[in-house]
């Protein structure tokens, strides 16, 4: 009834020494003090009013008690709160642990940080009616006024004008002052005209920097976006205008995130884009290098994609989803150019390691196979296509390198070299690119035989085996909580397919391998354990042997240095 | 099988009253006679039912209140919020009647049940009653005993009333009929039901309302200060406009110099929009602003200014910046950061040069923007301070309880004092003992304000109402109601006609002190107001509130006559401006003599957690 129950009288009374309260006086006493404590309360909650606060504190309680001329409790604040724990054998007695302080560990503890000291400092709220956008004031836009403001507006406008005038909305006026203007024309200026490089520097960190842009956000977000489509052949430019979108990230002043979504094809573009800069044959410019370094702006950007998606990825839970399957498409589809794979791969690195395990590291040896002809000499005559492809190598490499590193990292157990085969790498010559395409054309002509010589029983048997796996695949994608993508299914039984075929090949491999070399070395129930490493990759709990084996079939030496010293002397 | 129930209540009740004899009498009849040996009218039989389950089931409080209640909901919406109004006082004197039959459990889950139909209006009211559980606390408190022992009354017309009439006797509620009889005074108005915002229902008044109007038919003498400062400032500038309407007479003629003296006003107005400098217009609008309000000579000897200091007052009216509702002030915002949500007041010389806070710790701290001095004061004294010689010169005590507000008087070197002990308290500043005691509220008195002219002292109270005093007799002047929470701060208009308070439910209302009527309310705020102040012109009212922001109000525009149309038009201020600030609840504001508004408040950014 009352919300002290008369046990809680008696309990208070025997901690008083009362020992024997007969139940009628603690029933009658309840009500009572139930009264006195809501008294005490409202007597704190004036204190609280009369020191223009809205937050209760103890000491409002303590001048309530005085008010009432009641004694303070007195004693020393504890800073956290109290923590009650319940009497041993008692259902519903609690009691304040009170922590024993050892006085001398007291006095020896180096004095804590003294707090700052009150200080005042002066700001502009309005002048004339108008507030200026300065960082001690409320952003403009943040502000909204209450429901119930407006509908009064609202009221005392149809008052105004009509007495049963119809409510009309009007449309939303977006005034912007006469100084936003012209630091707009300038701004855009300056990153057209492509003044001296000290210029746009001031320029981008006035961006970063300076409140009250806020208004100015759409005009920056369409600007980029229009210079973007129309100037993609000038490095120069599109590099000025990442920039500018990195500092309107970064500025503190300004809620970007509706503007976002428009912003983020500009973005993408400059990652994956087919062509970035000037043809080589229009570059005649003396003093000018080979070709626009496109490869340094695609770096930029998909840092600037990793920052964006750590910001906001909070906020909107699908921004990095669907950026990763924009990316994935690029990099999965077999047509697209060297430069779009480049950036496909540079911008799933960039999201980081995991990323790179669940969407990369599965179809990293159909993309091999794919990227082989234009690393062979033999296959692709052009140079630029070539370095092209080295490129991709390159920064495939270092993508798959680092998801490795941050895999070893955490499951340093599980990591043994089963089918670690030295024999295999044996005719490894030490300069990169013949090695790599001496694997590769290694292992091509292998995946030709293997696919001409009849399969063997056990590898019949892995192709059924593999089947449940790749439903497995699918509903994985959906289920686990850590999988932040999610590919479209038909993608999925696609990849899944390939999948099977590589992880045949690269049975059927390692097979022939184990035939031509050392049969000691590696038991049959290994290989058997090993087959399909990589198709399995994305899982968390993979075992790391045989994966990172098979990865450095593909690769080669070259992953070694992704290998932490510790794991690296297993192969030594 | 009802001759037994009838039996049995007629024994219960017997028992009840201690009526032995005739409980005796009564079963030895009840004996000799074996059955049906009398035969009841069935109507007294019915009462006789209905009285016993009355008395012994206090359910059917709650049953009747809950019909009621369904009843009141459903009824036309027309006649509905007459309806409504007394529904609350019916739920309060149900709920206390509970507690006073001893029924602690039943009035518990009562008030539980309904009371979140009030909890929007009445929340402080509600947590008062909602401990109080036995007779005692009822006696014992102030909210309780008042409504108990006062009718409140309720306005209602005629069909409202007739309809609540019928009701209470077709459903054979008489126990609502009982309560709405001995607590509500019903006061029927001729013509159509009220609408909904004319006037809610006003707070539960301890004191009979009848007093109210009685108090506030006391005539006052609301004008400005007779030969004040302003008044002089006007003197000079009809002097300056009578040079240079002399300068320009030989151009407008000789009627012009027979006119100077009265309509010289109008001409110069005129004249001086034609040559277009702004200052000039500035001034001559205010002084027009202000002609129409008479002067009042004070009650209490004045302080003289030195020669100086009058001329320095006069450059600021001169130099005053013209505010309108369509030309907002300046505001400069005095920040503290790094409080620690300690401090609890602030204040800001008129010049705006010096900015004192007042801390939990009893320090006061003067920051002169440049160098920074401390001072402590302490509890239930007033204390008055030198800033130059950053000593205390003086002591006041008197009061019982803490000091809630203290506030200097526009000219002279006296002060008003509010606190908890339910008084406010004049004092001089050479005398250690006040002058004058102000009895009268209910509850503590949170604020004070003086009336320009210092003949009267406006005081607010927890008790939600509003009193205007005589600073000379110590008399009660006027009355408001009308406020629903605690009155947090009140502000004087320059002329002196008009007074706005803010309470704590961030509602301001405005009073017009002549007649003593509410003008209008100012909602918009979410939190308490904390401050309250008028432009120097009285065209502007600008709010602070503890929802981080400063609102300004037009004054002018919500004080035009209302339109013929219908005297119960909703009529608001006009919400100007809202001007957020940034996690920094407002303290303190006030208008400079140049019409600057200067804000102070405490950085309170929210703790992530």
């Amino acid at each position: 009834m009352t919300i002290l129950l008369k046990e809680t009288v008696q309990t208070i009374a025997q901690s008083i020494g009362i020992n024997n309260l007969p139940e009628e006086v603690a029933e009658a006493l309840a009500p009572d003090v139930e009264y006195r404590m809501r008294e005490i309360m409202q007597g704190a909650i004036k204190c609280m009013l009369h020191s223009k606060r809205t937050t209760l504190t103890t000491e409002d309680v303590n001048s309530a008690l005085q008010l009432h001329n009641i004694e303070p409790l007195y004693g020393f604040a504890s800073g956290g709160p109290l923590q009650f724990k319940r009497a041993v054998g008692q259902s519903d007695l609690f009691y304040v642990d009170d922590a024993e302080i050892d006085f001398k560990e007291l006095m020896d503890a180096p004095l804590p940080k003294a707090p700052l000291d009150t200080a005042v400092v002066i700001h502009w709220l309005a002048i004339e009616g108008v507030q200026p956008a300065i960082p001690e004031n409320v952003p403009l836009e943040a502000f909204t006024p209450s429901v119930e403001l407006k509908k009064i507006d609202t009221l005392l406008s149809k008052k105004k004008d009509d007495e049963f005038g119809v409510e009309v909305k009007l449309p939303v006026k977006h005034v912007l002052s006469q100084e936003l203007q012209v630091y707009f024309e300038k701004i855009t200026g300056l990153i057209i005209s492509r003044a001296n490089p000290s210029l746009i520097k001031a320029a981008l960190d006035s961006l970063a920097t300076d409140s009250g842009l806020h208004p100015l956000v759409p005009y920056f977000t369409q600007f980029i976006a229009d210079e973007v489509v129309r100037n993609l052949d000038d490095i120069d430019l599109l590099f000025s205008l990442m920039r500018v979108v990195r500092s309107l990230l970064i500025n503190p002043h300004i809620h970007i995130d509706p503007y976002l979504h428009q912003l983020m094809p500009s973005v993408i573009t400059c990652l994956v884009a087919k062509r970035l800069g000037r043809k080589s044959a229009e570059n005649s410019a003396p003093g000018r290098k080979f070709i626009d370094n496109h490869w340094d702006l695609r770096d930029y950007v998909a840092n600037l994609i990793s920052f964006i998606c750590r910001r906001f990825g909070r906020v909107y839970h699908n921004l990095q989803p669907r950026i990763t399957k924009t990316l994935l498409q690029a990099f999965l589809d077999p047509k697209r150019a060297m430069t779009q794979h480049y950036g496909a791969i540079k911008g799933l690195a960039a999201l980081g390691p995991r990323v790179v395990g669940l969407t990369v590291l599965p179809n990293v040896e159909t993309f091999l196979k794919h990227l082989a002809p234009d690393l062979s000499m033999e296959a692709q005559r052009s140079e630029m296509k070539r370095n092209e492809a080295m490129r991709v190598y390159g920064t495939l490499l270092t993508a798959i390198g680092v998801c490795m590193t941050s895999r070893l990292k955490y499951f340093p157990v599980f990591f043994l070299p089963r089918t670690w085969n030295p024999g295999g790498q044996g005719k490894i010559v030490t300069a990169r690119r013949t090695v790599v395409s001496n694997s590769l054309s290694d292992s091509c002509t292998v995946s030709q035989l293997t696919n001409t010589s009849p399969r063997k029983t056990t590898t019949s048997a892995d192709a059924q085996d593999s089947q449940p796996m790749e439903i497995e695949c699918i509903g994985h994608s959906y289920h686990s909580s850590m999988s932040t993508i999610e590919l479209p299914s038909q993608d999925v039984k696609s990849d899944a397919k390939i999948v099977v075929d590589v992880s045949g090949m690269d049975h059927s491999q390692h097979q022939s391998q184990d035939m031509a070399r050392s049969r000691e070395q590696v038991e049959p129930s290994d290989s058997d354990k090993a087959i399909f490493p990589l198709s399995d990759s994305w899982k968390e709990d993979v075992t790391l042997g045989p994966l990172f084996s098979s990865l450095i079939d593909l690769f080669g030496e070259a992953l070694l240095p992704f290998v932490p010293r510790t794991e690296l002397n297993i192969f030594l | 099988m009802e001759e037994e129930q009838i039996k049995n209540a007629v024994l219960a009740y017997l028992q009840k009253k201690g009526y032995r004899q005739a409980e005796l009498a009564f079963q030895e009849e009840d004996l000799k006679s074996t059955s049906s040996s009398f035969k009841t009218d069935t109507d007294i039989a019915n009462q006789i039912l209905r009285y016993s389950k009355l008395d012994n089931v206090p359910a059917s409080y709650k049953e009747a209140y809950s019909k009621l209640r369904n009843w009141v909901h459903s009824s036309l919406d027309l006649y509905k919020h007459e309806l409504l109004r007394i529904l609350y006082p019916v739920f309060l004197h149900c709920f206390m009647d509970l507690v006073a039959k001893g029924f602690q459990q039943e009035a518990r889950s009562f008030f539980q049940n309904f009371k979140d139909d009030y909890e929007t209006l009445h929340l402080r009211d509600l947590q008062k009653l909602e401990g109080v559980l036995s007779s005692d606390h009822l006696q014992e408190m102030e909210l309780a005993r008042s409504l108990r022992e006062n009718k409140v009354t309720v306005k209602m017309c005629q069909f409202s009333f007739d309809l609540l009439l019928q009701y209470l006797h077709n459903t054979d509620s008489s126990l609502m009929l009982g309560v709405v009889n001995e607590h509500i005074n019903l006061q029927v108005t001729p013509g159509q039901p009220t609408s909904w915002s004319d006037d809610d229902m006003g707070p539960l008044l301890g004191k009979p309302q009848e007093g109210v109007s009685e108090v506030n038919t006391k005539e006052i003498k609301w004008g400005m200060l007779e030969d004040s400062l302003e008044d002089k400032a006007e003197k000079e500038l009809a002097g300056e406009a009578e040079k240079a309407e002399a300068e320009g007479k030989e151009a407008e003629g000789d009627e012009a110099r027979k006119k100077m003296g009265e309509a010289g006003k109008a001409k110069k107005l005129k004249k001086d929009k034609v040559s277009g400098t702004a200052g000039k217009s500035l001034k001559t609008e205010t002084t027009s602003t202000n002609s129409g309000v008479p002067r009042v000579k004070s009650e209490l000897p004045m302080a003289i200014f030195s020669e100086e200091s009058e001329r320095r007052a006069l450059d600021d009216l001169r130099n005053r910046a013209r505010l309108s509702s369509s030309a907002l002030p300046s505001v400069s915002f005095y920040t503290f950061l790094n409080t620690h949500n300690s401090l609890n007041c602030a204040s800001i010389s008129t010049d705006g040069a010096m900015v004192v806070g007042g801390f939990a710790d009893s320090s006061l701290k003067v920051w002169d923007m440049t160098k920074s001095t401390e001072q402590h004061s302490s509890f239930s004294s007033v204390r008055l301070w030198n800033i130059p010689l950053t000593a205390n010169l003086v002591c006041y005590k008197g009061h019982n309880y803490p000091v809630w507000d203290v506030q200097f008087s526009p000219v002279g070197h006296y002060f008003a004092s509010a606190s908890h002990d339910r008084t406010a308290r004049v004092w001089s500043m050479d005398r250690a003992q006040p002058l004058r005691i102000m009895v009268g509220h209910f509850s503590d008195v949170d604020c004070v304000q003086w009336h320009v002219n210092c003949n009267y002292i406006a005081t607010g109270s927890s008790d939600k109402t509003v009193r205007l005093w005589d600073v000379a007799t110590g008399e009660c002047m006027r009355l408001f109601t009308g406020h629903r929470g605690m009155v947090t701060c009140l502000s004087m208009s320059p002329d002196g006609r008009y007074m706005a308070s803010g309470d704590e439910d961030g509602a301001i209302m405005l009073w017009d002190l002549g007649s003593g009527q509410s003008i209008s309310p100012l909602m918009g705020h979410t939190g308490s107001v904390w401050t309250l102040d008028f432009s120097c012109e009285g065209s502007l009212l600008a709010s602070g509130s503890a929802d981080n922001s400063v609102r300004i109000w037009d004054v002018i525009g919500s004080l035009k006559p209302p339109r013929i149309e219908e005297k119960n038009a909703i009529r608001r201020l006009r919400l100007l401006k809202t001007l957020p600030t940034k996690a920094t609840p407002v303290y303190s504001l006030r208008f400079s003599k140049r019409n600057l508004l200067f804000a102070a408040g405490a950085f309170n950014p929210a703790k992530k957690l």
